[in-house]
């Protein structure tokens, strides 16, 4: 069921970010590579253009306990980005990033909630860097927030701050790879509508 | 039994009103976090309508009875019990959520959300000299407040923990 698109997002739009998701994903994956000075690749991410209402439908229901990763943009393109995954998926992103046979983390603690959060900044800021590229702006995230409840609380924050205004979000579904483990997460990004007329003007 | 009543919850999404006097249906507002979820249930009319607000105060642009905003929210579940024959004195309400879902994850980001909702209901509620029975708000950890149009009961979940009844 194709969402009908918002006036914001035209083709042309539409196309130029799946253009900017896909080179900031690219480099999100070169980014992470060189944190852990191993090869992390990011599969070909599948963009796509939600209502927010679905979100909690497309993880498996608003009650599923999951882990958000949430960054605010700042500086001269505002909107929010959340990495979001179930938190099973989460535990597995802590293995392969933390060079750990599948199945070791069985809770996120302190250091595994660190790690989450630099997954997040790391994305967050390589994202935001092809998008303040093509603008010539200054764009910078947020530190990153890690929350760990069930998908409906966790995307309250998205919500709020959006105002209810962007009622579409935008979805890269990508895969983190590493040797032959693969672990799927889902990205959001949620521009507020004044950023979107920055790409168009 | 669970199953049976399960097929009745009608699920109340976010920035959302739902009332009811089928006394088969359970009203269910699944994981808040900084929402507020209000109940209201009159126990002789044997209505019930719940509230899922997220943000505290109603924009300008927005319609005036919008039930994404706490403070036209609450006035128009009022009002759409009212029709169904509840009589404002009789109204037993109730108010979970409004929790601080980055209180304990980044400090930098914390807009108070959660609280702010919390301070709008009880402004709201009070103007509309309507008492609060019963509250489970603030914290930082989601709820899913769940509630039986029958006999008004109400259950709220935290992950991790056993469901109780407010």
């Amino acid at each position: 069921m194709e969402p009908t698109l918002p006036a914001t997002f035209d083709d042309r739009l539409y196309s130029l970010l799946r253009v900017l998701a896909t080179e900031g994903i690219r480099s999100a994956a070169a980014g992470l590579s060189g944190m852990l000075g191993k090869a992390v690749v990011v599969s070909e991410p599948r963009v796509r253009l939600v209502p927010l209402t679905d979100i909690p439908t497309l993880l498996g229901g608003p009650e599923v306990e999951a882990v958000g990763i949430y960054l605010q943009i700042r500086g001269g393109w505002v909107g929010q980005i959340m990495l979001i995954m179930p938190h099973e998926k989460a535990l597995e992103l802590v293995d392969l990033l933390m060079e750990l046979p599948p199945g070791t983390t069985d809770q996120l603690g302190q250091l595994e909630r660190s790690a989450l959060a630099e997954v997040g900044n790391l994305t967050g800021s390589f994202f935001l860097n092809a998008v303040a590229q093509r603008l010539g702006l200054d764009i910078r995230p947020s530190p990153p927030a890690v929350m760990v409840d069930m998908v409906g609380a966790i995307l309250d924050i998205v919500a709020a701050v959006s105002g209810g205004v962007a009622e579409h979000v935008l979805m890269l579904e990508g895969a983190f790879l590493r040797q032959n483990r693969e672990v799927a997460v889902d990205f959001w990004v949620i521009p507020d509508p004044a950023a979107l007329a920055a790409f168009t003007a | 039994m669970e199953m049976i009543a399960e097929s009745n919850a009608l699920a109340v999404g976010l920035g959302e009103l739902q009332v009811s006097r089928d006394p088969q249906d359970q009203l269910v507002a699944y994981g808040l976090g900084s929402c507020v979820a209000v109940a209201m249930h009159d126990p002789v009319a044997r209505v019930a309508g719940l509230l899922h607000a997220v943000l505290p105060e109603r924009p300008r642009e927005a319609a005036p009875l919008c039930p994404k905003y706490v403070d036209t929210g609450i006035p128009a579940l009022l009002a759409r019990l009212e029709e169904l024959g509840a009589v404002r004195s009789r109204l037993r309400v109730r108010m979970v959520g409004g929790a601080n879902m980055l209180a304990s994850a980044n400090a930098g980001l914390a807009l108070n959300i959660g609280e702010r909702n919390i301070a709008m209901a009880r402004s709201t509620l009070a103007g509309l000299r309507l008492r609060l029975a019963a509250e489970d708000v603030g914290g930082n950890k989601g709820r899913t407040v769940r509630l039986y149009v029958a006999d008004g009961r109400m259950t709220v979940r935290v992950l991790g923990s056993q469901t109780r009844e407010l």
